[in-house]
């Protein structure tokens, strides 16, 4: 049995050698080519002093080296922490302060960004990593003996007190999810996924880790094809692209722009998305231009390694359908905990419960956060005989009469924007940091899919807006920031948010 | 032009509408820019901005938009 992605790796080189794992709009990789690199990027890593077990940062661009660096950390023995090189200095910088991480590989494109953040570790050009030493150097016994349960990546997210979490994930976790995913798709080696999602986010595993389990070939699509709607289809069949794992922001954009009004993707077969609750409308427009195409909903907190349940449709979705999350993928359990900590099983259709997931693909959990990552991981409360580790997700789930699981909303703040996780508090932070902002709240209008944040004081809207382009990640600014004299308040005093809600 | 301007100034208080003439192939506005922009250009020039119009060519400079918003108000 494999014990890490090296062995996948390593596998899949004998394998499909001579075959393209990856391409992106300039270049292309063969499998042989990407062990190759990993192999020389690991000498590179090994000659700099970098020891085994440590995090190293990864500011990729938007193409087919990011992965080959990516696989050079773990052949290092190390792991590895993708960031976005688009956020603000500010996001990045309290990154860098969770992570504490000595090392840096940075694309040639961003080392100017870079050397302005004030990182005090060393910073080495991706280019240079690839190439300065040759496959040959490497030495293997960085790697060798690795149990599965090592790190793999640290990937960030939003947190409620401001501070990113940085999710741990084992290469036994990603196995088990990949082999689940897999699973469900049934890819071979003709198969060509169309990659959408940003290579430093979670969504991205499967792009970059199916052809190494496979055989099959990923193809980076550029992140402004997906502005406009006139080329992105065509793209997909100038590449054969059969496969689509999007978030469910990419499917409703590219349907909303009216991408089909131009080109039908006449190679696919197969699109499974995921990141929060598909718009009926946007689905039905890809299954009425794409009859005889398996779709697939796909719920999971980043915590669970992407997903952990599944549903493949069965019919044309009406207005008014709730497309199930569906049920457990393999590898994986689901628990539904009422109020009181005692479990709701399908034989209760219709109770809602926290979702809870258990089983080997639960992440490592917060690096260096050990308060944080105890109050989401914990002992199923059912449980008294041995451990069993379960994550609370935060989410409401119910089952149906047929025993699949309907997604019903957060218990908390957090809200699901364009396929991205978001605290609404951390937005709050954000904004009181700006001077004249006395009192603020953050709500999201998921129908039109808007941040709004109403505040009191004397900033300007421009000036709380530029702050936030400064500070927070794109996806996390509101489009809406409107001054009131008052925010509305109940009797206790707390902010009225229902009052506010109306008005937006 | 200058409520064009205010809407561009809207949208993204943090590009400068003035001199950027790569908007798309920059990648400066996103798909989710593009998606918030074309309802307010149709709301605020009572216009429909159709797929067809959504093309780099159409988006790539503030000079670019008004073009086609003039356009398609005289249509």
């Amino acid at each position: 049995m494999e014990t890490t992605i090296l062995d996948f790796l390593d596998r899949a080189a004998a394998l499909w050698g001579g075959r393209v794992v990856y391409a992106d709009n300039k270049n292309t990789m063969t499998f042989a080519q990407l062990d190759g690199f990993s192999r020389s990027a690991g000498a590179y890593l090994q000659k700099r002093g970098v020891r085994p077990g440590q995090p190293v940062l990864v500011m990729g661009e938007r193409g087919i080296n990011t992965p080959a660096c990516y696989m050079g950390v773990l052949r290092a023995g190390c792991f590895y922490a993708p960031v976005d090189a688009s956020m603000p200095a500010g996001r990045l910088s309290s990154i860098l302060e969770v992570i504490g991480a000595k090392y840096m590989i940075a694309s040639g494109e961003f080392l100017e960004k870079v050397s302005a953040l004030g990182f005090d570790g060393e910073i080495f050009a991706a280019e240079d990593v690839l190439s300065e030493c040759g496959p040959e150097d490497y030495d293997p016994r960085s790697a060798a003996g690795l149990p599965e349960t090592v790190p793999l990546y640290v990937i960030f997210t939003s947190g409620s007190t401001g501070k990113p979490k940085g999710v741990i994930t084992s290469h036994h976790s990603l196995m088990c999810y990949i082999d689940a995913v897999q699973s469900v798709l049934g890819l071979g080696e003709d198969d060509i996924l169309g990659n959408q999602a940003p290579l430093d986010y979670i969504a991205a595993v499967r792009d970059i880790y199916l052809p190494l389990f496979t055989g099959a070939k990923t193809v980076i699509i550029p992140k402004e094809e997906f502005a406009m709607p006139d080329r992105l289809f065509g793209i997909l069949n100038e590449s054969r692209v059969t496969t689509l794992c999007w978030s469910t922001a990419g499917l409703e954009i590219a349907a909303k722009l009216g991408s089909f009004d131009y080109e039908k993707p006449s190679y696919l077969r197969r699109v499974i998305f995921s990141g929060s609750v598909i718009s009926n409308k946007y689905l039905r427009i890809w299954q009425e231009n794409l009859p005889g195409v398996r779709f697939i909903n796909q719920y999971g907190p980043t915590e669970a390694t992407a997903s952990c349940t599944y549903y493949e449709l069965t019919g044309m979705v009406e207005e008014d359908t709730h497309i199930p999350i569906g049920r457990a993928y393999p590898h994986y359990s689901i628990t539904l905990l009422d109020k009181e900590g005692r479990i709701i099983t399908a034989d209760d259709p219709g109770e809602t419960g926290e979702i809870c997931v258990g089983g080997p693909a639960l992440a490592l959990g917060y690096y260096g956060d050990e308060d944080r990552t105890k109050a989401s991981f914990i002992q199923n409360p059912q449980n008294h005989c041995y451990r069993e580790l379960i994550y609370r997700t935060g989410d409401l789930g119910r089952y149906r009469e047929d025993g699949l699981l309907e997604f019903c909303g957060r218990m908390d703040r957090q809200i699901k924007h364009l396929g991205h996780r978001i605290e609404l508090d951390e937005i709050e932070i954000a904004a009181r940091q700006v001077g004249g902002v006395n009192d603020c709240c953050a709500l999201y209008d998921d129908k039109n899919s808007l941040l709004y944040l109403f505040y009191e004081g004397p900033a300007s809207s421009r000036e709380i807006a530029l702050y936030f382009r400064g500070s927070l990640p794109a996806f996390m600014v509101p489009r809406r920031i409107k001054q009131l004299d008052s925010l509305p308040r109940l009797a206790n005093g707390k902010t009225d948010m229902r009052s506010l809600r109306e008005s937006m | 032009m200058d409520e064009l301007m205010a809407v561009l100034e809207e949208l993204r208080p943090d590009v400068d509408f003035e001199t950027e003439k790569g908007l798309i192939k920059n990648g400066i506005l996103d798909s989710f820019d593009i998606i918030s922009l074309v309802s307010s250009l149709d709301e605020a020039f009572d216009i429909e901005i159709k797929p067809a119009d959504l093309i780099p060519d159409n988006f790539n400079s503030a000079e670019a938009i008004w073009a086609l918003v003039q356009r398609l108000m005289e249509d």
